[in-house]
């Protein structure tokens, strides 16, 4: 799910860059460091605005100059019983492998359902009943996250496409 | 899942009542009985006074996993002593799939640990499987399942699985940015080979190599290698590069993906970075799997190993992935192939330009160096300093693309050729250094024929595997008509019996044992010294064909390998007609092509001042017409007699089966046994009469021993592995030598305590007397001034070890 999240960062910020421009280096800074960051709970996506720089404070002994930035963001947490669409990456014997944008989610063999079947002979590998439904590598899936495991720096989930209206 | 009490309860325990009945769901954590135990604790009685008292507690058995209780196995009243089983729970999952410490079917959290907890969800999956992925894990039972199906697809289709190695084995790559240039350049003598070159830039392959470009040199026939080998097998890559390398490279020899698809394992999912292990790939058993890799040890010698050949077409750059696996122990090898590939190019061009063959020498003995530093740098293989050596990595390539090994070496042969062509014609230096740089372009040359046999051998065993399988399985069915039901069975899965797979690893060794076997031979100037002769990577190999390898040479030698000539082994060989003299390009080329190749264009020239010993016919051509029958008649009354000594050979660790280590206890032994042997010897006469007879024959058969050593002191330090000198000289050196030898006997004996030391001086005597008593040469010597000093050396050393075995024993545990 998406939030609009107020969060905090403190920016510590090299005196070669003190004058006019420093408000800008700042914002670029924090849309470098910030988007696409994914802190383990959830995915920073982008970065709105900044509500407040803050004032600087030169650090002594370094002569670094210190902001707390406040700013909002646009972030996404995976929950679980969350419907995404995902791609997939990659197509195994234990089941499939598909990124729902910056998570990776993994569909074990039991969470497909039983009339597609591994298909390893074909080039590309892929998973098929046999009809018109193929899944390979580059697919889109619609897929519900089934689990979600936060990791230090990143998120893996389990996912399913062994219900109605996915897959 | 049964439930089994764990070993920590306070037994003996009563179960006092069961909580749940069959069908009922139970959760994680809830009591499923209760139960009362008997312990002694401590109790006050009001009075200040502590006493003993045994008392008996309720407790509750909680449940350590979800799901529905199917059967109890214990009941109300039942007394247990120990851990049992206690109740069968139908688990709804039993997360044989787990993804990132995820249950992959049920989504549950697997590395959540409670109080209850005996083993970690997370273990019930401890494999991985997937090649491009770590965070995918199964159990066994799923492991099973899928290997099981891919088996049977295989089987169904008349496939095995071939796990390749990237660099060295089917391409080889650089990033000398020389490569670069010389691409570009049409007038430069290499262009020619270069054309096949791919190249491909990694722009995030860690830090410091930022935007490094690779040149890959694809092995010629691959593609054609590739095509026909996939019909026959399924293949994998393995690699010891990084993902985005093995991408990279996957996509030049295999674009469209139909023959490695994603089977592609990097170091990044290897899990180790200084072995590679066929169970990270196949899980469950590698029957069916066959491995092509250049170098042996990362597998640890596996059976299912095809080693081939390096291929090495950028001159003195090796395995630019392998700076982190140990120190590559045969350089003296490949450097030896290169070296052969450059004279035999040399004898070619021999009437042109002697000039160029020195050049082309030159640089091979330059890539010794060059590949030693590679070498080195990759360091050993402790885990602790993998950062250190992938730092050492880095350095590595920066030091390639700085350095440019290739640009030097060329500028050297330039140089070289423009000296000659200055010293022989002043006139027109640089239109002939030209044509010699362009006949020089075999600085980069492009000859290797390694894939064409490598496709044959595979297909000789793809072969052999099926032949067995289909023996096996018509054997089975027709077993089978007999029964209608088993007739039925066999209808179910046609084509298929896992049962009756044979084991590759069975099928290739024997395969090639049969190739040399029965060949003795001894290494002579091919390992450095100080290696271990049994467990050197070329040994290891030329074992794996079923060759013997011994550390000296006697009458049951039949090869010695000579890496350079002229080495005292080399001489004492020339003593035994039976053995062959060959090049070490023989023992390579017959592993290799997996054929006992004719020894007769390899034999070792042997040179005229070493032979003239008179143990060993006129000539070695002399030699070689007799030497069927010589030889027969040689180990046959040779050995009938010799069981001590057979024994010594096996005991010693030097037949085929046993393990390569060699240690305390086993050279204990075969000391022990040497002892034996001789004593058993000098049983007819007395004592003193043997040592008498000794010295005697010692000064006697001065020179003969003269070889022997040469091969301990080679051993000891090579002071004298190349004795070059002219004949007339080596009477003074000689008596230099002795004196030399007497006084630092502490040493010497210190010295003969490596391999073959043990041995050392009892076996050479014994040996020599046999071959006395064969063919009687021991007279007609020349009395040399320096005989007494020298047989009085032996003898002090004869009795040095008798005496004290024990020190011989700890310096041979300091050697070794």
């Amino acid at each position: 799910m998406f939030f609009l999240k107020e969060e905090t960062k403190i920016i510590s910020l090299h005196p070669s860059y003190f004058g006019p421009n420093m408000r800008d280096y700042l914002v670029t800074r924090l849309n470098e460091e910030e988007e696409g960051r994914c802190t383990g709970d959830h995915f920073v996506i982008c970065v709105m605005d900044m509500v407040d720089i803050g004032e600087g404070r030169v650090i002594p002994s370094s002569g670094n100059a210190e902001y707390t930035i406040k700013y909002r963001a646009i972030i996404w947490k995976p929950f679980r019983g969350e419907t995404v669409d995902a791609v997939v990456t990659s197509v195994k014997p234990t089941g499939i492998f598909t990124l729902a944008g910056p998570l990776s989610v993994f569909i074990a063999r039991k969470n497909i359902p039983g009339d597609i079947k591994w298909e390893p002979n074909t080039v590309p590998p892929q998973y098929t009943d046999h009809a018109d439904q193929v899944i390979e590598k580059g697919t889109s899936l619609r897929l519900k996250i089934l689990g979600v495991k936060p990791d230090v720096a990143a998120i893996n989930a389990i996912g399913t496409i062994k219900e109605d209206y996915l897959g | 899942m049964l439930l089994r009490l764990p070993p920590s309860l306070h037994y003996p325990i009563t179960v006092t009542s069961l909580l749940k009945q069959p069908g009922d769901a139970v959760e994680r954590d809830e009591a499923l009985f209760w139960y009362i135990y008997q312990t002694t604790v401590e109790e006050g009685d009001g009075l200040g006074n502590r006493v003993d008292v045994k008392r008996k507690f309720p407790t509750r058995f909680e449940s350590t996993v979800d799901g529905e209780i199917v059967q109890w196995k214990i009941a109300k009243g039942d007394v247990i002593t120990g851990p049992v089983d206690v109740v069968e729970i139908d688990e709804p999952c039993a997360h044989e799939v787990q993804f990132g410490g995820l249950c992959a079917e049920c989504g549950k959290d697997m590395t959540e640990a409670t109080y209850n907890t005996e083993v970690m969800d997370s273990y019930r999956a401890p494999i991985q499987m997937a090649h491009d992925n770590t965070t995918l894990t199964v159990s066994e039972k799923e492991a099973t399942r899928v290997e099981e199906d891919a088996k049977r697809r295989l089987l169904a289709s008349r496939r095995l699985s071939l796990v390749v190695d990237l660099d060295q084995t089917i391409i080889h790559a650089t990033v000398d940015p020389t490569v670069g240039e010389w691409k570009e350049d049409k007038d430069n003598p290499n262009y020619e080979a270069l054309k096949g070159v791919r190249q491909f830039q990694l722009i995030d392959d860690g830090p410091g190599m930022r935007g490094c470009w690779y040149y890959i040199k694809l092995r010629p026939g691959l593609e054609d290698f590739l095509q026909n080998v996939a019909e026959l097998y399924e293949l994998h890559i393995y690699t010891m590069g990084t993902r985005a390398y093995a991408q990279n490279i996957a996509d030049i020899i295999d674009p469209t993906r139909k023959l490695f698809g994603d089977r592609i394992l990097s170091r990044d999912e290897s899990g180790s970075l200084t072995a590679k292990n066929l169970q990270r790939l196949f899980p469950v058993d590698t029957k069916m799997v066959v491995i092509i890799d250049d170098r042996g040890d990362v597998w640890r010698w596996s059976p299912n190993l095809i080693k081939v050949s390096p291929y090495d077409f950028f001159v003195g750059i090796g395995d630019i992935n392998s700076s982190f696996l140990p120190k590559k122990q045969d350089i003296g090898e490949t450097n030896k192939a290169v070296k052969a590939v450059k004279e035999k190019e040399k004898e070619k061009h021999a009437k042109q330009e002697q000039a160029n063959g020195e050049a082309a020498k030159a640089g091979a003995e330059n890539d010794v160096s060059a590949l030693e530093q590679l070498v080195t740098m990759g360091g050993g293989d402790n885990p602790s300093l993998l950062k250190e050596q992938a730092n050492a990595q880095e350095e590595t390539i920066m030091h390639q693309v700085e350095d440019r090994p290739l640009l030097q070496k060329q500028k050297e042969l330039d140089a070289e050729d423009d000296a000659s062509a200055d010293g022989s014609e002043s006139s027109s230096s640089v239109e002939e250094s030209q044509e010699a740089a362009k006949q020089r372009h075999h600085l980069l040359e492009d000859h290797d024929k390694e894939l064409f046999q490598l496709q044959d051998r595979l297909e000789r065993v793809h072969l052999a595997f099926f032949d067995e399988y289909d023996k096996k399985r018509s054997h089975a069915l027709g077993g089978r008509v007999a029964t209608l039901r088993g007739e039925k069975a066999t209808h179910k899965d046609k084509d298929v019996d896992l049962k009756l797979v044979p084991d590759i690893k069975d099928i290739m060794p024997l395969f090639k044992r049969s190739v040399l076997g029965g060949v003795v031979m001894v290494f002579s100037g091919v390992l450095p010294l100080g290696t271990d002769t049994q467990n050197a990577d070329i040994s290891l190999w030329a074992k794996s064909f079923g060759v013997v390898i011994s550390s000296k040479i006697n009458a049951r030698t039949t090869h010695l390998v000579a890496g350079r000539n002229r080495t005292a082994k080399v001489r004492e060989a020339t003593r035994y007609p039976n053995v062959k003299i060959v090049t070490t390009q023989w023992l390579l080329d017959s592993l290799v092509s997996w054929r006992h190749l004719d020894e007769d264009p390899y034999l070792l020239p042997v040179h005229p001042d070493d032979r003239g010993e008179p143990l060993s016919p006129g000539s070695l051509e002399l030699a070689e017409s007799t030497w069927l029958s010589s030889s027969d008649e040689a180990t046959g009354s040779l050995w009938a007699d010799d069981e001590g000594n057979e024994e010594m050979f096996k005991s010693s660790g030097l037949d085929d089966t046993s393990v390569p280590g060699y240690d305390e206890d086993e050279q204990a032994l075969v000391h022990d046994e040497l002892k034996e042997f001789l004593g058993s010897d000098d049983e007819s006469e007395s004592d003193s009469e043997a040592y008498g007879e000794e010295t005697n024959e010692g000064s006697k058969k001065r020179k003969r021993g003269e070889g022997t050593e040469g091969v301990r002191d080679e051993e000891t330090g090579e002071e004298e592995g190349d004795e070059n000198d002219p004949q007339g000289s080596r009477l003074s050196q000689r008596i230099k030598r002795s004196y030399e030898r007497s006084t630092g006997l502490r040493e010497v004996a210190t010295a003969t305590g490596s391999i073959s030391g043990p041995s050392g001086p009892h076996g050479d005597e014994a040996d020599a007397t046999k071959a006395g008593t064969t063919d009687d040469q021991d007279d007609g010597y020349p009395e040399d001034p320096d005989d007494d000093d020298d047989a009085l050396e032996r003898e002090m050393l004869a009795a040095f070890e008798d005496d004290d075995p024990q020190a011989e024993e700890e310096a041979a545990a300091e050697n070794g």
